[in-house]
């Protein structure tokens, strides 16, 4: 068996939604190749491994999140969850056969916005992605900036299509998120994270969380444009070979419009993450 | 996908002409390796690696458009030398050579699409009136190469993985419904035994 990922292993990973958790019967997953059992007593949530070994529990933005290991810190802070207007929406748990760094390279990807997303995120012949900023976040990560796509319908409150601002951050090595011009509010930013559960090394949970203004949106509305986003990404996710993200250079091709997808990978090698990857041959 | 040994010099048969019809990508496997085979407009035939250069997404998920292959992901298109020609994120700028399709040999004949790692001279020939009954049979090829008996019937066979087989049956007399009967007992049999 692999050496467990030190760096996932001692970090937070999103293992169940309070709103979908049914206080009749435990909710088994896994993590890390770990069988967990998440189950509710009253209103207490109890996280545990199925062979009992303790492990560390926390509850935040809807979602139980659980340390395996030692953490070094605590479940990722987000400022905008606190915003009174922007009600935290757990989009739901969608099971991926693939491993975790590859979901998060394809929320990061602008190029396929116009392909995959037709209709919704963007649109043949607005397939061109202008150059944008690239930039390490001082914590480690990145941040990616000045990204704008022609969207056909943004989100559900959209009733045109417009030229869309996007920030685009990965804060932990399974966390990103984006920031996007809201389509009715356009001075001000909806904020859509994703976090990704590493099941095995080749199978991940995604729990994306809108934290989205409140433009007249329903919280079904809003739950349900991003399922269908995310269908439309899973069959692409699911055949991409191999499952684990290649970090050797050359490996896959990279182009200009790739640059977010290229400083990911780098910034993974950096770390060392074993996990869900092809480490460079060197 | 665990490879399997094939010989270097061999064809094998993937496919029939008639499973890959005009503007079709047909996904199969040798010995491991994936394969998207598809027909242009042209109506040629083009037997490539099942993977996208770019981030690695089957190409037998794609499209064919305009005598090109297109993948699904990033709508990149390649033609039947393999080149990329377009890369719609960046329509103005010239496509580097190096962005390439991986394309294995491929001969027609018989009726059949053959493809192999280094193939020489040109694929056998079947006899005329020899019908091809194909059934995928859950063995290693090793496995039912050593198969006997098999009712007259010759038997042709793609590795698929390190655990299972395509196997075609030869039937020079043109009766298909016992080649079929022969082809389906041997699976039978073999899959069968421990």
């Amino acid at each position: 068996m692999d050496q467990t990922d030190p760096v996932l292993w001692n970090d937070w990973h999103p293992v169940a939604a309070r709103c979908t958790l049914d206080p009749a019967r435990a909710h088994h997953t896994m993590l890390l190749d770990v069988p967990l059992l998440v189950t509710m007593d009253g209103a207490a949530i109890v996280a545990r491994r199925a062979d009992d070994t303790p492990l560390h529990q926390d509850e935040r933005y809807g979602l139980v999140w659980v340390c395996l290991g030692t953490p070094t810190r605590s479940v990722l802070p987000i400022p905008e969850a606190d915003e009174p207007d922007r009600p935290a929406i757990v989009v739901g748990a969608i099971a991926v056969r693939t491993s975790a760094p590859r979901v998060i390279e394809n929320f990061l990807d602008l190029s396929h916005l116009g392909y995959v997303h037709a209709g919704y995120l963007g649109d043949d012949p607005h397939t061109q992605v202008l150059p944008y900023q690239v930039d390490p976040l001082p914590e480690g990560g990145v941040i990616a900036t000045q990204c704008r796509m022609y969207q056909p319908q943004a989100s559900p409150a959209a009733t045109e299509g417009f030229v869309v601002d996007y920030v685009y951050k990965v804060e932990r090595p399974l966390v990103t998120c984006l920031y996007k011009a809201n389509s009715v509010i356009r001075d001000r930013f909806d904020v859509i994270y994703l976090f990704v559960q590493p099941v095995t090394q080749e199978t991940s949970v995604a729990h994306p969380l809108l934290l989205c203004l409140e433009d007249g949106s329903s919280p079904e509305a809003l739950r349900a444009f991003q399922q269908t986003i995310f269908m439309q990404d899973k069959p692409i996710l699911e055949n991409q070979v191999p499952k684990r993200l290649p970090l050797g250079e050359g490996a896959e091709l990279a182009i200009a419009a790739d640059k977010a997808s290229v400083a990911y990978r780098r910034w993974l090698s950096a770390i060392g993450l074993t996990w869900g990857v092809v480490q460079n041959a060197a | 996908m665990a490879r399997v040994m094939l010989d270097p010099r061999n064809w094998y048969a993937i496919a029939a002409d008639h499973d890959v019809p005009h503007g079709h990508i047909y996904r199969t496997t040798l010995g491991g390796h994936e394969l998207a085979v598809w027909r242009g407009s042209d109506d040629a035939l083009h037997v490539w690696q099942n993977r996208c250069p770019h981030r690695g997404v089957r190409f037998s998920l794609g499209e064919v458009v305009d005598g090109e292959l297109r993948c699904q992901y990033h709508a990149w298109r390649f033609a039947a030398s393999g080149a990329c020609t377009f890369i719609p994120a960046q329509p103005d700028r010239k496509v580097p050579g190096s962005i390439r399709a991986t394309v294995w040999p491929m001969a027609q004949g018989s009726g059949m699409i053959w493809t192999g790692i280094d193939p020489v001279g040109s694929p056998p020939m079947l006899p005329d009136g020899a019908v091809i009954r194909a059934i995928p049979i859950a063995k290693p090829a090793a496995v039912v190469t050593q198969a006997l008996p098999t009712d007259g019937l010759a038997l042709m066979l793609q590795p698929l993985d390190e655990a299972s087989a395509m196997v075609r049956g030869i039937a020079l007399d043109g009766d298909l419904a016992r080649a079929d009967r022969v082809l389906t007992a041997l699976r039978r049999r073999l899959e069968r035994a421990a």
